[in-house]
C-alpha cells in the first residue's frame, strides 16, 4: 500500500483537478446509512450539547418528583417493597426516549432547511438512506442518555432495581425499542411537517399528556377513575409496565408482548409515512 | 467587450471520462423539449426547450419567478416534469434519474452544505456516498480545498464560514464526483465582486476542460462573459434564445460617439457622414458631439476615414456595443405587452 503514498503530480492547471475525479464507483443503500450515521454522529460528538439538552426534561422530572414525591405517604396500590424513585425511574426513561425520538425528527427537518437534503438529491443517494440513518443516530443518542440516566440515578439518588443485571439490559433494550418506534413516528412528522415548531409543539401536547395518563407516576389503580380508563388503553402505560416489571421484578410483564406489537405497528407505519412525505419535492 | 468566451474548439473529454461518460445521445449534454410544469393551476414553466452542446455553456436568464430554477431542479432530476421531454447527459431525467446524477454537479441557490461539518468533512462525506474509501475521500478533499483556496478554514465549522466561502465551498461539493455536466442556479448572487470574478475563472477553466455548464442568472454581464449561448425565460415562457451578439444584433445597434472641436466641425463632420452613407445623430443647437450607428466594427474606420478626407478633427471617439440589459428591458417590455 506504500505505492499508494506517493504524491501524485500536480496538473499543469488547477482547475483540471476539479473534472479528474477518479470513478468512485458508487456505494449501497447499507454503505449510504453507514456514510449518512456517521456524520451525524460525529456531529454529535463535536457538540455534545445536542445530547446534555435532551437530558435536561426527564432529568428535571426524576429530580422534583422524587424530592417531592418521597415525602408523601404512597397511595394504596403502590408495589410492596419499592422506593418511590425506583418505580419511578423506568418511566423517566420512556419519557427520555420519547424526547430523543422528537429529536430524530428535529434532525430531518434540519437537514431539509439547511440544504443537506437539496445536495442529496443532486446525488446518487437513496432517499431512505437519510431516514435510516436519522433512525439509527436517535438509538445512539438514547442509548447514550439511558445510560447516562442509569449511572447518574444509581450513584447520586440510590436507585437499587431488585432486577439483575440481565432484567436491567432487557428493559433497556424494550426501552431502546420504544425510542425506534416513536423516532419512526417523529421522522415521519418531519418529513411532512418540515418545520420544527410544530414538531416540537406534537410533542408537548402528545408525550406530556400521556406520560401523566398513564402508569408513569402513579399506579393506574390509583388514579381517578376517568384517568385511569385513559391510562388503560395508553400505548405508554403497556410500555412503562413492561419496562418497569423487567428492571424492578414486579407483576406487569404480561404488558410486554402488547408493547411490543404496538412499538412495531408504529415503526412500521411510521416508515411508510416517513418515505412517502420525504419524497416530496423540497 | 473583450470578455466573451469562445466556445472550445475541441469536444474532447480531458481524459478522466471514462467510456459510459459520454453517455448515449452524442453531443448534445443537455436537452429540454417542449419541458412544461404545473403547480396546481401555476405553470412555472410552458413548453421550454433549450439546449447544449458539450463543453458549452447555456445561460438561462429571467427575473425572479421566470421559471429558472423550476427548470434546473427538473434537470437535476429533483422535481418531476408536468410534459415534455428532457436528457441530461444523454439520460432521461424520468426513466434514469441516477444515472444522470452520477454524472452532474449542482450548486443551488443555496449553499448546500452541512454547517455542522468542517468544510474538509463535507468533502469527504460526498465523496464517501459516491462510493470513496476513506483515503480516497480525503485525497479528493484535499485536491478540492487546494483548488478553491480553502486549506487554511478546511477544518473551520462551515457554520462560521462567510457567505462567498460557503459558496466557493458548495461548488467545490458539487464538483467532488468530477461532474461532465454543472448545474450553476444564480452561483454568483451575493457576492462581491473579486469572489465573483474568480468563480467565473473557475467556470471558464471548466469549460475549457470539456464540462458543460447550466448557468441561471439575473446578472447580464455574467451571461455576456461566460454564455456561449442564452436563453431568456420570462414567465415559464421561452422569450428569446441565441448567442449573446445575436440577441444585441435584435435590439440595439453598435454606434460611434464623436466629440468634435470647432464651432462648424459638427455640422461639417455630420455632413460628410450622410455623404459617406452613415445616418448621424446629433450635432444641432451647438452640441460637439455625433452619435453614428454603424452595423459591423469594420465600419469604425470608414468612419474615421471620412473626417479625415473633410479635415475634421475628433477630439475623441467612443465605441459602443448595444448591452444584454438592451436586450433584456426590450424583451421583457415586449412580453409585458403582450400578455399570454
Amino acid at each position: 500500500m506504500t505505492t499508494h503514498l506517493t504524491p501524485a503530480p500536480r496538473p499543469a492547471a488547477p482547475v483540471a483537478v476539479a473534472l479528474e475525479a477518479p470513478d468512485f464507483g458508487g456505494s449501497s443503500f447499507v454503505g449510504q446509512v453507514r456514510v449518512l450515521t456517521g456524520r451525524s454522529l460525529r456531529a454529535m460528538v463535536t457538540d455534545p450539547g445536542i445530547v446534555l439538552f435532551g437530558l435536561i426534561q426527564p432529568v428535571v422530572i426524576l429530580f422534583v418528583l422524587t424530592q417531592v414525591f418521597s415525602k408523601m405517604g404512597m397511595p394504596p396500590h403502590f408495589p410492596e417493597g419499592v422506593s418511590y424513585l425506583d418505580f419511578v425511574l423506568p418511566a423517566v426513561l420512556v419519557d427520555n426516549a420519547a424526547q430523543s425520538a422528537m429529536q430524530s425528527g428535529v434532525g430531518l427537518v434540519e437537514d431539509l432547511r439547511n440544504g443537506v437534503v437539496a445536495r442529496l438529491r443532486s446525488l446518487p443517494v437513496h432517499p431512505g438512506a437519510l431516514l435510516v440513518a436519522r433512525s439509527l443516530v436517535g438509538l445512539v443518542r438514547s442509548a447514550v442518555q439511558i445510560l447516562v440516566i442509569m449511572v447518574l440515578a444509581m450513584t447520586v439518588l440510590g436507585y437499587s432495581p431488585n432486577g439483575g443485571v440481565a432484567e436491567l439490559a432487557l428493559s433497556a433494550g424494550l426501552t431502546l425499542f420504544l425510542s425506534f418506534a416513536l423516532g419512526w413516528a417523529f421522522i415521519a412528522a418531519g418529513a411532512w411537517l418540515r418545520r420544527a415548531e410544530p414538531l416540537q409543539n406534537l410533542a408537548l401536547i402528545v408525550i406530556f399528556p400521556l406520560m401523566f395518563a398513564s402508569s408513569a407516576y402513579v399506579p393506574v389503580a390509583d388514579l381517578p377513575g376517568w384517568l385511569a380508563a385513559v391510562a388503560q388503553v395508553n400505548p405508554l402505560t403497556y410500555a412503562i409496565d413492561a419496562t418497569r416489571a423487567l428492571a424492578l421484578d414486579v407483576p406487569g410483564l404480561d404488558h410486554a408482548i402488547p408493547a411490543l406489537v404496538i412499538g412495531g405497528v408504529i415503526s412500521a407505519a411510521g416508515v411508510f409515512a416517513a418515505l412517502a412525505g420525504f419524497r416530496r419535492p423540497l | 467587450m473583450s470578455g466573451l468566451v469562445m466556445p472550445p474548439s475541441t469536444q474532447s473529454g480531458a481524459g478522466a471520462g471514462s467510456g459510459p461518460d459520454s453517455g448515449p445521445g452524442g453531443d448534445q449534454m443537455i436537452v429540454a423539449e417542449g419541458v412544461s410544469k404545473s403547480f396546481g393551476s401555476v405553470h412555472a414553466l410552458d413548453s421550454v426547450s433549450v439546449s447544449a452542446r458539450r463543453g458549452t455553456v447555456l445561460a438561462l436568464l429571467g427575473h425572479n419567478g421566470a421559471g429558472k430554477t423550476t427548470l434546473v431542479n427538473i434537470l437535476t432530476t429533483s422535481l418531476p416534469l408536468s410534459s415534455g421531454r428532457a436528457r441530461v447527459a444523454g439520460y432521461d431525467v424520468t426513466r434514469e434519474p441516477f444515472e444522470i446524477r452520477r454524472r452532474i454537479g449542482l450548486t443551488g441557490q443555496f449553499a448546500s452544505v452541512d454547517t455542522q461539518l468542517s468544510g474538509r468533512d463535507n468533502l469527504v462525506l460526498i465523496a464517501r456516498l459516491l462510493g470513496a474509501g476513506r483515503r480516497a475521500a480525503r485525497s479528493r478533499a484535499d485536491d478540492l480545498l487546494e483548488l478553491f483556496e480553502l486549506t487554511t478554514v478546511a477544518d473551520r465549522r462551515a457554520s462560521g464560514y462567510s457567505g462567498g466561502l460557503r459558496r466557493r465551498l458548495d461548488l467545490a461539493v458539487s464538483l467532488v464526483g468530477g461532474p461532465r455536466v454543472i448545474f450553476l442556479d444564480e452561483p454568483t448572487t451575493g457576492l462581491d465582486p473579486s469572489s465573483r470574478l474568480k468563480l467565473w475563472e473557475i467556470v471558464e477553466g471548466l469549460v475549457q476542460q470539456g464540462a458543460t455548464v447550466l448557468l441561471t442568472t439575473q446578472y447580464l454581464e455574467e451571461a455576456d462573459r461566460l454564455a456561449d449561448s442564452i436563453t431568456v425565460l420570462s414567465a415559464g415562457k421561452v422569450v428569446a434564445s441565441g448567442t449573446a451578439d445575436e440577441l444585441k444584433a435584435t435590439v440595439g445597434r453598435r454606434t460611434v460617439t464623436l466629440t468634435l472641436d470647432g464651432d462648424d466641425a459638427p455640422a461639417r463632420a455630420g455632413a460628410a457622414l450622410r455623404g459617406a452613407g452613415f445616418a448621424p445623430v446629433g450635432g444641432e443647437d451647438g452640441t460637439r458631439s455625433l452619435v453614428v450607428p454603424i452595423d459591423t466594427t469594420r465600419e469604425i474606420a470608414d468612419v474615421i476615414r471620412t473626417l479625415d478626407q473633410a479635415s475634421v478633427e475628433a477630439t475623441e471617439l467612443t465605441f459602443g456595443e448595444p448591452t444584454l440589459d438592451d436586450v433584456y428591458l426590450t424583451l421583457a417590455e415586449q412580453h409585458a405587452r403582450t400578455p399570454a
